[in-house]
């Protein structure tokens, strides 16, 4: 199977909840600007999927693509995704534990108390019934408890959907699947691509991002759904070594290992 | 609007963040991190310029917390802020990691706001090559009057 490509997007959250809209608000990024991927890094990325046919002009595998989300400003992708879970459980446990030393002799100072209070934060509940986030306490960007509204970590958008021309025209089969890697939460979109067919064909992702509001004393999730776009441009050329730049055959590397 | 005094309380806001998201695949392969270095801010509403290049103009006042952090494209492949040299009398960038992981972030003060934009230097580690990366485009740190209202 040809290798996966990964399409990553980066949203200006604050500026998007601010807008309501992700005009301007989006960074679009694949790591194929070798093979001719434009606008790379900005909001009008056109995905290239070279390598459709073998040299003989035999139709070859078809292309994977996968689609990765992520909030600008926020704790980095690179940090796995339970670490705001274990950070909120870790912080919980030294606050009960500071608690139970505080029971002392010489009674318990208001400093102490509202010093752990601050510790305990907020938790922000998913609105009745709706689709959201889960419970959880409030982090800051760098994982620390916070209880201002103002300087909680954004979480990861999350695509609900693709849609568009590539999708009606059958050029992608996107769908939802689940994976052991708790990089992107166990959850992703792929789509497999036709490659039979050249051109540029435009489709649309819908993601929800996630707005912190206070209501009847609470804080919660409220989601907001948007949308934008991208492109895929598929060209006929063949598929090509990437190491020697010809047809595919045999790695570039000696029979034997170089002496010393 | 100044910001809503609670209990004689500064309230905590987040940091203007520096994200660089970086090629590392194509930076090692071309040995050019120019071409292969994104930067964005936060602050784009306050008039930052020069986004998804490396020569980011981010707008900033005194006494704003800054925070760069890293995004690879490549999630197997090594990339770490390793160093900002930047005039310690503007701010004084130290390194800081996610608690509990080895993932590293930077963080400082704006120490006086800014009437021209101060360059700056970032740099990275890539893969396993031993000498740190530094593109040779400058990203700066502008004050809110330094390039007028244009750049929108």
């Amino acid at each position: 199977m040809a290798q996966q490509h990964g399409i990553i997007v980066l949203f200006d959250v604050e500026n998007a909840l601010r807008t309501r809209s992700l005009d301007g608000n989006t960074y679009w990024f694949d790591n194929m600007k070798f093979l001719g991927s434009a606008g790379v890094g900005t909001e009008n990325l056109v995905t290239i999927v070279p390598g459709t046919y073998f040299l003989d002009g035999s139709q070859a595998t078809e292309q994977v693509l996968n689609w990765l989300p992520a909030a600008l400003g926020s704790i980095p992708p690179t940090v796995p995704r339970n670490y705001l879970a274990e950070q909120e459980r870790a912080d919980d446990r030294r606050t009960l534990e500071e608690l139970a030393a505080l029971s002392g002799e010489s009674g318990v100072s208001t400093t102490d108390l509202k010093r752990l209070q601050r510790r305990i934060g907020k938790h922000a509940r998913k609105p009745g019934g709706g689709r959201g986030l889960t419970e959880a306490k409030l982090l800051d960007v760098t994982g620390k408890t916070t209880s201002s509204a103002g300087a909680y970590n954004y979480p990861a958008p999350v695509i609900t959907d693709i849609t568009g021309p590539a999708v009606t025209e059958k050029i992608i089969y996107p769908a939802q699947y689940g994976s052991p890697d708790m990089i992107y939460d166990g959850w992703y979109w792929a789509a497999t691509v036709d490659t039979s067919r050249p051109g540029v064909y435009p489709y649309t992702v819908h993601v929800q991002l996630h707005e912190l509001v206070e209501r009847n004393d609470e804080l919660i999730w409220e989601s907001v759904d948007l949308a934008c776009e991208s492109s895929l441009k598929i060209i006929s050329d063949p598929k090509r070594n990437g190491f020697t730049g010809a047809g595919l055959g045999v790695l570039p590397l000696p029979p034997v290992p170089a002496a010393g | 609007m100044p910001p809503k005094n609670r209990q004689s309380e500064r309230r905590p806001t987040r940091p203007v963040t520096i994200t660089a998201v970086v090629d590392p695949v194509a930076a090692l392969a071309s040995e050019n991190l120019d071409d292969n270095l994104y930067l964005y801010d936060t602050n784009r509403a306050a008039g930052s310029t020069g986004f998804g290049t490396p020569a980011l103009h981010s707008r900033v006042r005194k006494g704003d917390t800054l925070l760069w952090n890293v995004i690879p494209l490549e999630c197997e492949t090594y990339v770490a802020l390793t160093d900002i040299e930047i005039d310690p009398r503007i701010a004084e960038p130290t390194r800081k990691v996610y608690p509990g992981t080895d993932i590293a972030f930077w963080t400082a003060e704006v120490k006086q706001d800014l009437t021209e934009p101060v360059p700056y230097r970032l740099s990275f580690l890539l893969g396993t090559v031993s000498t740190p990366f530094t593109p040779t485009a400058r990203p700066a740190l502008a004050g809110p009057a330094a390039e007028g209202k244009e750049g929108r």
